[in-house]
């Protein structure tokens, strides 16, 4: 299954990557349906795990966008939980991260770039979300257009050249020196992964929430 | 590694499908347990504090009542205090009445247990007397305490008070006058002739004189003239300490 190309239907090509993007979404679909399917006022272990990563991330987001935490909260989510899985699915032997694929990290950046004037828009309006590339000064329009798409494209290449060296490195790392030297660079493609998914999550998040000028707003307010 | 179209647009899809199956299958039901549980505790909370300043109330409450019923029971204990004092004069002034009266009636009894005792002890002392006199007048009675007694008897008879020697005289106007001359010896001669003398000097009318002994005398002697018994002899002495020591008595 190291070929991209897996089969066609018609001129949908299904590659590999989109075949463990649908794994991965099963399996979080199916954990997600266990965990909820009888909450309890008091919850058990698997409840409570869910609670707490559910908490986690929602303090986190919140922390950045207090204002618009809940609504963007569901995106930056699911972008955490499936880069989180998707970067470590790599490590069980005959699959690869979907993210060493650089048609996935486009796609997820692409998500972002549209997430960011899709909520800046729904939260400003369209008025005030354009005028901000105005400010603070109308010169800078060139480079906030420049910067809209560079940055989109760094989400994209960081996480795929990241993924995609870790791999190689470990697959030349087993070539050259058997199976007990590939150990502690699986360790450090745990760290690697989480570290990845937590960078690509965060600048995400950061990017809706400047885009909704959410600080800015809580400093008025305050 | 070359980006292909038709993953980039699954991958756009899947991401989306992927975010709508977690929204609908995960957060919310864990955010809207969560939310659940949030609004139960802070309805525990609520109710707590409710309770607590239920309690608060109660307590500052009972606290006034409290104070209330101290307020009560000191004023109740002055009164109390007040009666406990009023009793207590009351007591102490009846008592002090009935001290003053106990007294009264012990110094009343003492000196009556007084009195009776000095009569008590006169009379001892009185019988003691007679008895040791009797003892003495019995054992140093003899003639010649008999011939005293006569000669003293012939004496007083030559002082008698006039209303005596009045009455002897009336006696005298009568026929002879018998006197009968009891004595515990047999009189002298001598001594009879004093006494005819004596007694015809009181008496004018003729007399007789009928001697007799009686040793219940002891010793002197006696003389009935009628009515009147003039009596000169130790009986007659021990029967007067007698008569005294029953009046006494």
């Amino acid at each position: 299954m190291d070929n991209d190309f897996f089969f066609a239907l018609g001129p949908i090509v299904i590659g590999n990557s989109v075949l463990t993007t649908w794994g991965i979404m099963l399996v979080i679909s199916l954990i997600a349906w266990l965990t909820t399917r009888r909450t309890q006022q008091l919850p058990k272990t698997l409840q409570t795990m869910a609670e707490v990563i559910v908490t986690a991330i929602d303090e986190a987001i919140c922390e950045v966008a207090p204002e618009h935490g809940r609504q963007i909260m569901p995106f930056i989510a699911s972008l955490w939980l499936f880069l989180i899985i998707a970067n470590l699915v790599g490590l069980i032997p005959g699959l690869h991260s979907p993210t060493r694929d650089l048609s996935v990290t486009s796609a997820l950046a692409v998500l972002v770039f549209f997430s960011v004037h899709w909520f800046g828009i729904r939260t400003l309006g369209w008025k005030r979300y354009l005028h901000h590339y105005l400010t603070p000064s109308p010169i800078l329009l060139p480079f906030h257009i420049i910067s809209e798409f560079t940055r989109t494209l760094a989400l994209a290449i960081r996480l795929f050249g990241n993924m995609m060296s870790l791999e190689m490195a470990a697959m030349l790392i087993l070539l050259v020196a058997g199976f007990l030297a590939p150990i502690p660079i699986l360790m450090l493609h745990i760290i690697e992964a989480l570290v990845q998914a937590y960078i690509f999550g965060m600048l995400a998040l950061i990017y809706l929430a400047g885009a909704m000028q959410s600080q800015q707003l809580t400093t008025q307010e305050k | 590694m070359e980006f292909n179209s038709s993953t980039f647009i699954l991958e756009i899809i899947n991401f989306l499908i992927l975010i709508w199956i977690l929204q609908r299958l995960f957060y919310k039901p864990i955010l809207a347990i969560i939310a659940k549980r949030k609004a139960f505790i802070d309805q525990s909370i609520n109710d707590t504090k409710l309770l607590q300043q239920q309690a608060e109330e109660q307590r500052s409450l009972y606290e006034s009542r409290q104070q209330l019923w101290e307020q009560e029971k000191q004023a109740a204990l002055t009164a109390l205090h007040q009666q406990i004092d009023i009793e207590r004069r009351l007591k102490m002034e009846q008592l002090k009445a009935d001290l003053i009266l106990e007294r009264t009636k012990l110094n009343v009894t003492t000196q009556h247990q007084q009195r009776e005792f000095q009569q008590q002890a006169q009379l001892q002392a009185l019988q003691n007397g007679a008895h040791f006199a009797s003892l003495l007048l019995k054992q140093s009675a003899g003639p010649e305490v008999e011939a005293r007694l006569v000669a003293l008897l012939v004496n007083n008879l030559k002082t008698l008070p006039e209303a005596c020697n009045l009455c002897l005289q009336m006696l005298g106007n009568k026929k002879t006058l018998n006197i009968k001359v009891t004595s515990v010896y047999p009189l002298a001669p001598e001594q009879h002739a004093q006494l005819e003398q004596q007694l015809t000097e009181l008496i004018n009318s003729p007399i007789t004189l009928q001697y007799q002994q009686d040793a219940a005398l002891i010793a002197g002697i006696r003389l009935d003239i009628g009515a009147w018994v003039l009596n000169a002899n130790l009986q007659h002495e021990l029967i007067g300490f007698t008569e005294i020591a029953n009046e006494l008595e």
